[in-house]
């Protein structure tokens, strides 16, 4: 729905699952929105200069949603992605995730917005390379100070999910690029988050491993789960079930 | 956070140990000076405790400048308040070993050589006796050095005494003592009826301080110490080894503490991406100060622990070399161990304070688009 400029296009997703009741449970609870970006922006300075990374973007986001954000290089789709993530602060604007405004949290109060309603996906996968698949899974649950064992048992359920049980002990450097993206795919759903937010999840892997991260991202939409995934790849897109698209920091019609 | 602390460690093994030596080295250098200071502070207590009772009675001129006599003692014991009073004569025994590792002779009268020494006891025969001439008690140093038992024979100044007592160890100057009789002594070294200085034992209830300036204003030509003076001036003297030793150790402990902030500063910049990692997962910022402090910590303790083992076999190693020459130089207390602990870890967590504070208000964003 066109706001302030700026408009959404929704794509149907080609394969839809049948409709089960559960899944009609999720489709009943998808309507429900999830995220609010209202009127956001961001201005950098370059020194004296103003730099308008992001203008006046809004987006509404429902539960469940595999929502796609597609635009050409520093056109903004990282910084929306920052934004939404509190790892940068908005120049204006607001930014509503599960009923609360994201940008009127405090300061201190953030790290525990990010640990308990939002997990990061990144381009180059950034695991702790020092740690093994398992323990970067526990990580973040670490933080949320979730008891050893719980932690332990979560991580190893959700590496065993995606495919990675008999890779626990591997340190990143000994796990091939698709396996890495997975044990962070399994690290971001470690504290059970409102919202993924993918930043070029597949940018750095081979069409096959995209293909097995992108039905990842689809299975876990379909059980309810919200991701937001910036993305230059159209294959990618093609399969969520919403595409954004920015262009010089500004939402653009597809 | 334990293990993640001690695997950052482990993970860059060589610049780890390289900062840990760094420490180590720090804390050695705490250890042996500490140990020096340590010693000198034992033996001055000690020395101090055996001698608290007794005004100390100058030629006006000072205690190296002569012109004290026997005379002056009678002048002394007339004074109110004075129990008792007589002089002794102190002389070094070697010429080159001057100081309080030096040994000492002391010239004591002999009715007078259990009270001027007490409350140091004998380990074995008797203190002297009125008659006594060329007879001798002996430190627990002296006699071991020596190798005396009671009846040896010992040569001072070229005429023999015989050993009649032993002292007990006390860790004072007493160790290191030689005392002989007073009269046998002025003969010895030719200074007549010189003594170089008289002890004037305070009646009891009388206050020493007060009594100490009596003596002075009532026998010409004294000066006196009160025992709370010595103590004073002492205290000062000791004050100013002290100074030195313990800060060249702690010189070299803040180059220690440097050397770890140098390897957390360039840790934390390495490290720039995992921190933006950690935050972005929901690391809080005391997570991040607990990480590199933590870190710069255990630092500071396995330097601080390394350095006191090998600080401790130093001054094992130099203690048994000096064995011989009866010098005690150091003195490892536990009081000094505390402090050496607590000053590496203070060392390793003050050098990480900075270092960890760049660290924790890193904007999560930044550190991720570090390369």
């Amino acid at each position: 729905m066109p706001e302030m400029g700026i408009e959404e296009e929704v794509f149907e997703t080609p394969e839809k699952p049948e409709k089960d009741e559960s899944t009609l449970n999720l489709e009943n609870e998808g309507q429900k929105i999830i995220l609010q970006v209202e009127n956001l922006s961001k201005t950098y300075f370059q020194g004296k200069i103003p730099v308008h990374a992001l203008r006046c973007a809004c987006i509404t986001v429902r539960k469940g949603e595999l929502l796609a954000i597609m635009g050409p290089s520093g056109s903004g789709k990282s910084t929306l992605l920052a934004l939404i993530g509190t790892l940068e602060k908005a120049t204006d604007g607001k930014i509503i995730l599960d009923g609360t405004d994201l940008t009127s949290v405090p300061e201190k109060l953030l790290p525990r917005v990010r640990r308990e309603k939002i997990g990061f996906i990144f381009q180059h996968y950034n695991l702790i390379p020092t740690l093994s698949a398992l323990e970067n899974v526990e990580l973040s649950m670490r933080f949320s100070r979730v008891p050893k064992k719980e932690r332990e048992e979560r991580a190893k359920a959700l590496l065993e999910e995606l495919g990675l049980g008999d890779r626990l002990s591997h340190k990143p450097s000994e796990l091939s690029g698709g396996e890495q993206q997975r044990v962070s795919i399994a690290r971001a759903l470690a504290n059970k988050p409102t919202v993924i937010l993918a930043d070029e999840p597949t940018g750095e892997v081979d069409s096959k491993t995209r293909d097995s991260i992108v039905r990842v991202f689809k299975e876990l939409s379909e059980k309810g789960q919200t991701i937001l995934v910036v993305t230059h790849d159209p294959e990618v897109a093609k399969e969520c079930s919403r595409v954004v698209r920015i262009k010089d920091g500004t939402i653009k019609d597809h | 956070m334990f293990d993640l602390i001690i695997r950052n460690i482990m993970n860059r093994k060589v610049r780890s140990a390289l900062t840990v030596c760094g420490i180590a080295l720090g804390i050695f250098a705490v250890i042996v000076m500490g140990a020096m200071s340590e010693n000198f502070h034992q033996t001055f207590e000690r020395s101090m405790s055996v001698t608290s009772d007794k005004i100390r009675v100058f030629s006006e001129s000072g205690v190296f400048g002569g012109g004290l006599t026997e005379d002056k003692v009678s002048d002394v014991l007339r004074v109110a308040g004075v129990k008792d009073a007589y002089g002794l004569l102190m002389t070094t025994f070697d010429e080159d070993k001057m100081g309080m590792t030096g040994k000492q002779i002391l010239g004591v009268p002999p009715e007078k050589s259990s009270v001027a020494l007490y409350p140091v006891d004998l380990k074995a025969g008797r203190f002297l006796n009125p008659g006594d001439s060329y007879n001798v008690v002996v430190g627990s140093n002296i006699q071991r050095e020596y190798k005396l038992q009671i009846g040896s024979k010992f040569e001072i100044h070229d005429k023999y005494f015989t050993v009649v007592g032993i002292l007990d160890y006390t860790g004072s100057i007493f160790d290191n003592a030689v005392i002989i009789p007073l009269e046998t002594a002025q003969d010895l070294y030719d200074v007549g009826n010189s003594v170089s200085y008289i002890f004037a034992v305070p009646d009891e209830r009388i206050d020493a301080e007060m009594l100490s300036k009596r003596i002075e204003l009532s026998v010409k030509g004294t000066s006196t110490l009160s025992p709370g003076e010595l103590e004073v001036q002492a205290r000062q003297s000791f004050m100013i080894f002290s100074v030195i030793t313990i800060s060249s150790g702690l010189l070299a402990a803040i180059i220690g503490g440097l050397c770890v902030m140098n390897t957390m500063l360039m840790s934390v910049a390495e490290r720039t991406r995992e921190f933006g990692i950690l935050k972005a997962i929901g690391a809080e910022t005391r997570d991040i100060l607990l990480l590199t402090l933590g870190e710069a910590s255990f630092m500071g303790l396995f330097g601080g622990i390394l350095g006191i083992l090998v600080g401790s076999v130093a001054v094992y190693i130099m203690n048994a070399w000096l064995a011989n020459t009866r010098i005690v130089l150091f003195l490892i207390t536990p009081r000094l161990l505390v402090i050496a602990m607590l000053f590496a870890l203070l060392i390793g967590a003050l050098s990480g304070l900075y270092p960890a504070y760049r660290a924790s208000k890193m904007s999560p964003m930044e550190a991720l688009k570090h390369a």
